[in-house]
């Protein structure tokens, strides 16, 4: 018994050996220096870029930019008032406020994608000797930081471009500045090493990157101001190329899954998107046809949205080849060159389905109104509203072409920017007064 | 080398082991021939009636042994002739210490009388895994739930029977699911990032109360912070325990360190007592059913027509005005727009879908125990069998449970006991409330217009609402199931080598493997409904594994020494080690095959899977000393070490202190002469502790790291960087208590008072604090927080009337808890995040109370009467300028008429506060001969619920206001002028409730084969007395979740409960 007791001590002792406390790590996950620590690294998140902005449903930029432009300017509709912050957006004014879930994913996933890029761009180092991965990563990282930039710039008047605490704001405009300044330090690199097939194919298919470079450079330039460099950028686009965010039945098309897809929070407001009065597209447009459809309950929603929503893998422009043309256009016509202005309208009018790379064609006859900058103008704006519906250009182009404000007779829109969110308001001393409206 | 060194100095219990060993070895060595002496008697109480579970002791060795049913003992004890102290102590009694002379005879027959105590001063309380107390001693209160209190309860999950019966608890049934979550508080909440759940002890085995989510995991990206599931704690059988010790925060912090400060729960289980086997058997019987349901609308009319939907508050355009002629509108006023209403009554059929998906549920809790044992051999053994149905349709839980339990003594100064217990638990669920396909929620998310129950040819259901699950699919058409094999095993050795030391030691293992089982079929109906993904139209189907293992190790070494004649010194030293790990795996996949119910069934695009490892280690080294003076005067102090790996090395050492001190003023040599020599005022204790205790469970193993997390996507790797950013130098919160108290005694015992007041101030509170989104997160984990909880607690015990034929007691507990946010990172306000999922505004706010719903209210005029809209309707305040993180704001009436400007931001407005001004239960046993009746009624008082449900059911038109604006007993537009404002689903949560009645009865001996049998009635939930408008306001969508308390949104009900039982002893 004395030799079991005392046997038994010894084991209790021997087991009290492990005192120092380990250190436990997670291995489903790296680090940061893991994560920028090779070519591989940075090529998985700058994948990670496109995740975070494509994709998660309601929570993505894809999904708050097309409902923030979309329920604030009548393009669509709230099916079910349930959806208070959607609902709220489509009332608008006051009801618009810090609090509102769309405004706040809108402005956090944005300024995490461009903090997210701007790691990946400052890492790009370890990629020197390989010049043609090298020119993947930058390229990528700065068409997705272009991308958040450029979408703060169309909901927000001012905005931080740059991490950390307190950041500074800067206007939207320096914002899009930014966004093309990134943009084009890409395009040199691009242009010394093309992108190499080792990074095609680790890097998620659907984005042709010299060529979406160029087509964000002229978006953001026209929405600077800055006519001469869009209508370069645009002229470099290759029409027939085609950019796209890929999506499947896991990483699923955000509006599909969320809102397209059901008839439960919104769809478009009707056949015409919502337009009436002068802006009521022409029944001849056959793009409407592409861009919605009848829905299977009429007394829920007359409509559905169609176009790149249809299912969970259809896949999402980046871009649509007629932005470049009516970017060219608006160019010319705000420049007073009004008949290339109409040369580029008119491009984008009689365009046909089967002529355009997403199957989206106006078959319109040529422009035959007004030869003034303000009817050019107005057409081109139509037309935008049409070509690029579903976009979440809406708000940001109702601004520009001056139409009608919050508060304005017959107004087309009921905010003007967005508030900043209180998530950032209230840890960010430098935020700056909420707009008006 | 460097290794080995640091290994040396890291473990000074080392050397002291060694030495402990020498001395054994040479106590050992000094042993003379003893002789086997067997002692044997009858213990009697005051009323000559045999005195069952009485101790019986040979003072100064640790042999004892239990009196039996009738009051007999047998003690064999080995040791040298001479004279020898035997102590007798039983719960109630004066301890009663008989000297006796050994001799030559072996066999000594010692009958001995015990006399009631007129305190209970000396009753010996756990307040350890293998530490315990006489209560004089004691500077904190701890409470003690014995197993008669927990067998009458009607209830098989233990955590349940306890309500009611804990000072300083609050018992929350979450859900009436069969297997239902529980949250138990002690003393409010204590964390805000982590689990205010307190530790518990079975055995000496930390045991897991986790609620991991395997078995609903189609809704776990809907329910936010939530936390939903079963706690694990419904796998312990209550049959099995003995005692149940409730110790709060600083009284335990010697002993648990960085895992007390929610307190810690010792349970007890029952052990074998030497003599022939006994066998007791009980079986019981029982049914449960809905306790009250809600109003429903059954008035056949409709604005509208037929297929408007939200016809309460959805506006009507000109072109639904065209396809339904008749439909004429009328403008309601809200929030400076003008929409149009139906206001015409179209003809509809009403239906009542809750009488669809409830049904009286039965079940059955049969347990049988064997134990005995020989002088140097105890065991017990016992099987236990539960099932139980829930009130929803298809839902039910079933416990196997097995137990054994043996206590070995291995020669006079050494004993070890092993206990072992397996449980199988499996359980049938539905949807958690939380989402639209639950089956509380996808009735009151419909209008009740269409019938669920018609099918097509092929017997399958037809759609109802577009955009809706019908209810009828939940029950039959979605299958949640989980099952548990669970083992908890300890070793437990106890050494006593020479008089006043002890050593104890205690390793023990709770393992257990989770696996659940999800389904949600196709809906047949999805081409008419149009539901959204999140409801998975194409079917959903997944399994999920959890596995689970926390391994425990303690190691107490206790010496007790007189220093003088009237100074004892009681000092512990202990080391503890403790491991945790879990491996969790999920598959799932969508879009199922006809017919297939698994995830194989699923398209292969659809294919999700995930693993989660957790590891984490803690080890702690504690030394505590208690100071005697003359057994009316003590003083204890502890310190406590702790090292985590949730924390980086800088921050791992962690000190907990606690002193504390009692005074026995009635055994002080002036009492008598104030107090006299008469029976009122018999003993008065006066006790002061302060002590500090952590919380590892307010922050994630890996929560300190900025994580970079890999994603499916495409067939290409991604890695997609954390949103948390990195803090390594988190440190755990901690809790720091002072508490006074006094227990007062009366009338020889028959009356009891005691009285607690404490003060909690919880520093280094861990927030998760949010980030401006520019700086690259959104979060960090923090030590920023403060918050304190203040309050005070009452025990009365009396036994007014006991005569050998008729007794009557009772006990009533009082207690009232402050809980305050003192301090939020430099913030304001925190957004907990149940908005998202339940539309509960819960905040936490400087200055306010935990959790506080804080959002839109009526507007008010300065005489605090509603300011009612244009339409007559009440409506939202307005403020000035918009406060976010301040209850304080300037309302703005200056539209029109003195209306609020809609042009201003909505006031927020604490509009409720989840927690209670008071809980309280009276409870009392009154029998006469061998009839007993038991009764308890439970109170939670001042407090609101968010009832998002009474909402719900208005908007869509099924609920009782909308009945009442279809009668015109309320003016058209009433719902949907208040709809916005989150005031109108504020409920009254103050509630009493009938908890537990019981009868039994003791029948007589028919056969003496059977020593005892006896039935008993009883009754649970039976009633409610409270002024909620919902099913009940005992509930928590929340879950477990701390933070989100008081939201009703497709809660179970929780049921009421007739159970017959039986229990015969053999």
């Amino acid at each position: 018994m004395k030799k079991i007791i005392i046997s038994a001590l010894a084991l209790v002792l021997l087991s009290q050996m492990a005192c120092q406390t380990p250190e436990y790590l997670n291995p489903s996950t790296i680090s940061q220096s893991q994560a920028v620590s090779s070519p591989d690294g940075l090529i998985t998140l700058c994948n990670g870029l496109q995740y975070r902005y494509s994709t998660g449903g309601a929570l993505s930029i894809l999904y708050n930019a097309t409902a923030g432009a979309g329920l604030t300017t009548r393009e669509l509709n709230v099916l079910n008032v349930g959806n208070i912050e959607e609902a709220n957006l489509a009332t608008g004014g006051g009801n618009v406020n810090n609090g509102n879930g769309v405004v706040r994913n809108l402005w956090t996933q944005s300024q995490l994608v461009r903090a997210n890029a701007e790691l990946i761009l400052a890492n790009t180092a370890v990629t020197d000797n390989d010049p043609g991965t090298k020119s993947g990563i930058v390229g990528y990282a700065a068409i997705f930081k272009a991308l958040s930039l450029g979408t703060l710039a169309q909901f927000f008047e001012q905005a931080p471009i740059a991490t950390g605490n307190n950041a500074a704001f800067v206007p939207r405009v320096q914002v899009l500045q930014e966004a093309i300044r990134t943009l084009e330090a890409a395009a040199a690199q691009v242009a010394t090493a093309p992108v190499s097939a080792n990074f095609m194919g680790k890097a998620v298919t659907g984005i042709d990157i010299p060529n979406t470079i160029q087509a964000l450079i002229a978006r953001y330039a026209l929405l600077a101001g800055d006519n001469d460099k869009a209508l370069a950028a645009a002229g470099k686009v290759v029409l027939t190329s085609k950019s796209v965010f890929n999506f499947d039945d896991l990483t699923r098309n955000p509006l599909f899954e969320a809102s397209f897809g059901n008839l439960n929070v919104f769809q478009p407001a009707s056949a015409n998107l919502g337009l009436t009065g002068a802006l009521t597209p022409d029944p001849a447009d056959k793009r409407l046809a592409f861009l919605t459809k009848v829905s299977s309950n009429t007394a829920v929603s007359p409509v559905v949205a169609s176009a790149y929503y249809t299912a969970n893998n259809a896949a999402v422009p980046v871009y649509v080849p007629g932005e470049m043309g009516l970017i060219r256009a608006e160019a010319y016509a705000r420049k007073g060159d009004l008949a290339n202005a109409v040369v580029e309208l008119n491009k984008v009018r009689t365009k046909t389905a089967a002529q355009d790379a997403f199957g989206l064609g106006a078959g319109l006859p040529a422009y035959a109104g007004g030869n003034t900058a303000e009817a050019i103008l107005l057409d081109i704006y139509k037309n935008r509203l049409v070509e690029l519906a579903f976009q979440g250009f809406r708000l940001e182009d109702s601004r520009r072409f001056n139409r009608p404000g919050p508060g304005a007779a017959g107004a087309e829109r009921n905010r003007n920017f967005f508030p900043y969110p209180r998530t950032e308001r209230d840890n960010n001393s430098s935020t700056p007064p909420d707009p008006g409206v | 080398m460097n290794n080995l060194y640091k290994k040396t100095v890291s473990c000074p219990l080392r050397r002291l082991l060694w030495l402990l060993c020498l001395l054994t070895v040479g106590q050992l060595a000094n042993a003379q021939s003893p002789i086997r002496y067997v002692l044997k008697g009858r213990i009697l109480d005051d009323n000559k009636q045999g005195l069952p579970g009485t101790t019986v002791v040979v003072v100064g060795t640790s042999v004892g042994a239990t009196s039996d049913a009738d009051g007999n003992y047998t003690l064999p004890v080995t040791r040298k002739a001479g004279p020898a102290t035997v102590a007798f102590t039983a719960i109630g009694y004066e301890t009663l210490r008989q000297d006796v002379t050994l001799g030559t005879d072996e066999a000594i027959t010692l009958n001995v009388s015990m006399v009631a105590a007129t305190t209970n001063l000396d009753e010996v309380v756990v307040t350890g895994s293998t530490l315990s107390a006489p209560k004089r001693e004691l500077g904190n209160a701890i409470s003690t739930v014995r197993a008669q209190d927990i067998v009458q309860s009607g209830s098989g999950n233990l955590i349940n029977s306890l309500q009611g019966k804990v000072p300083g608890a609050q018992i929350t049934q979450n859900s009436g699911d069969p297997a239902g979550g529980i949250t138990i508080r002690l003393r409010g909440i204590k964390s805000l990032a982590g689990s205010s759940d307190p530790l518990y002890v079975v055995d000496g085995v930390i045991v897991s109360n986790a609620s991991t989510n395997v078995s609903q995991l189609a809704l776990s990206s809907d329910v936010g912070n939530s936390n939903v599931g079963q706690n694990r704690l419904s796998d312990i059988n209550p049959d099995d325990i003995a005692t149940l010790n409730v110790i709060n925060g600083a009284a335990a912090a010697a002993q648990y360190g960085s895992r007390a400060a929610n307190g810690v729960v010792i349970i007890t289980t029952k052990r074998g007592q030497t003599g022939k086997p006994t066998v007791t058997f009980s079986t019981s019987f029982n049914s449960n059913e809905l306790r009250k349901g809600v109003p429903v609308n059954t008035y056949g009319k409709q604005f509208g027509f037929p297929a408007l939907r939200l016809y309460t508050i959805g506006g009507v355009s000109a072109a639904q005005i065209a396809a339904n002629p008749g439909t004429t509108t009328t403008g309601i006023y809200r929030d400076g727009t003008t929409t149009q209403l139906a206001n015409n009554l179209v003809d509809v059929t009403r239906y009542n879908y809750f009488d669809q998906i409830f049904q009286t549920g039965t079940g059955t809790d049969n347990n049988l125990s064997v134990n005995g044992g020989t002088d140097n051999t105890q065991y017990y053994v016992s099987g236990g069998y539960l099932q139980n149905q829930g009130t929803i349709k298809g839902t039910n839980f079933t416990r196997y449970s097995l137990r054994a339990r043996v206590d070995q003594r291995l020669a006079s100064w050494a004993k070890v006991s092993v206990g072992l217990s397996y449980a199988n638990s499996l359980s049938d669920e539905k949807a958690n409330g939380n989402v639209f396909y639950s089956p509380i929620n996808s009735v009151n998310i419909t209008n009740n217009i269409y019938d669920i129950t018609r099918r097509d040819a092929a017997g399958n259901l037809l759609s109802v609402e577009p955009t809706r699950v019908n209810p009828l699919s939940t029950i039959e058409d979605m299958k949640f199931s989980q099952q548990i094999s669970r083992t908890i095993g300890s070793v437990q050795l106890n050494l006593t080598p020479f008089k006043g030391l002890s050593v104890d030691y205690i390793a023990g293992v709770d393992t257990y493997g989770q696996f659940g089982k999800n389904y949600i079929r196709p809906y047949p109906y999805q081409a008419v409904s149009g539901l959204p993904a999140a409801r998975y139209p194409g079917g959903f189907a997944a399994n999920a594994t959890n596995q689970v293992m926390q391994f425990n190790n303690d190691l107490n070494v206790s010496y007790t020494t007189q220093l003088a004649e009237t100074l004892k010194l009681n000092a512990i030293a202990g080391y503890s080690y403790q491991y945790f790990q879990s491996d969790y795996t999920q598959l799932n996949s969508q879009n199922l095959a006809p017919f297939i119910e698994t995830v194989n069934g699923g398209t292969s695009t659809t294919y999700g899977l995930g693993y989660g490892l957790d590891r984490y280690s803690l080890s702690g080294l504690f030394g505590q000393a208690t100071l005697g003076f003359k057994n009316f005067a003590f003083l204890t102090g502890a310190i406590r070490r702790d090292q985590s790996s949730k924390f980086s090395p800088t921050q791992t050492n962690q000190y907990y202190p606690k002193v504390s001190g009692s005074l026995i003023v009635s055994d002080m040599s002036f009492w008598k002469s104030i107090a006299g020599t008469s029976n009122t005022f018999n003993s008065l204790k006066l006790r002061a502790s302060y002590g500090e205790a952590g919380n590892l469970s307010g922050i994630g193993s890996y929560a300190r790291f900025y994580q970079f997390n890999p994603a499916a996507y495409l067939g290409r790797n991604t890695i997609v960087p954390g949103t948390q950013l990195a803090n390594p130098d988190v440190q755990p919160e901690r809790m720091a208590e002072l508490e006074f108290g006094a227990d007062l005694g009366f009338l020889n015992g028959r009356l009891n008072l005691s009285a607690t007041v404490y003060s909690q101030k919880i520093s280094n509170l861990i927030v998760n604090r949010s980030l401006a989104p520019s700086t690259g997160g959104t979060s960090i984990v923090n030590n920023v927080g403060a918050m304190q909880n203040t309050g005070f607690e009452l025990v009365l015990e009396a036994n007014p009337v006991k005569t050998t034929n008729f007794s009557w007691d009772f006990t009533t507990i009082f207690n009232s808890n402050r809980n305050k946010v003192t301090d939020l990172g430099g913030l304001s306000v925190l957004d907990v995040g149940a908005e998202g999922t339940s539309g509960a505004p819960v905040r936490l706010l400087l200055n306010q109370p935990v959790g506080v719903f804080f959002g839109t209210g009526y507007a008010r005029n300065p005489d605090g009467t509603l300011l009612l809209s244009p339409s007559g309707f009440p409506q939202s305040e307005r403020a000035t300028a918009a406060n976010t993180g301040t209850t304080v704001f300037i309302p703005d009436h200056s539209g029109p008429d003195g209306q609020p400007n809609t042009k201003s931001p909505t006031a927020n407005i604490i509009i409720g506060n989840p927690n209670p001004k008071w809980t309280g239960s009276f409870s009392t046993n009154l029998s006469y001969k061998k009839l007993n009746l038991h009764v308890l009624l439970d109170a939670v008082q001042g407090l609101d619920v968010f009832n998002a449900d009474k909402r719900t059911r208005q908007g869509v038109g099924l609920g009782d206001y909308a009945e009442r604006e279809l009668r015109g007993e309320l003016p058209r537009g009433y719902i949907f002028g208040i709809y916005n404002t989150q005031e109108f689903r504020i409920d009254n949560g103050s509630y009493t409730k009938l908890r537990e009645v019981a009868l039994s009865y003791a029948l007589p001996q028919l056969t003496p084969a059977i020593k005892r049998l006896s039935v008993a009635l009883i009754g649970r939930n039976l009633y409610s007395w409270d002024s909620y408008t919902g099913f009940d306001p005992e509930t928590n969508a929340g879950g477990n979740n701390d933070l989100i308390r008081g939201v009703d949104f497709g809660n179970v009900p929780i049921p009421r409960t007739y159970q017959v039982k039986l229990t015969a002893t053999f």
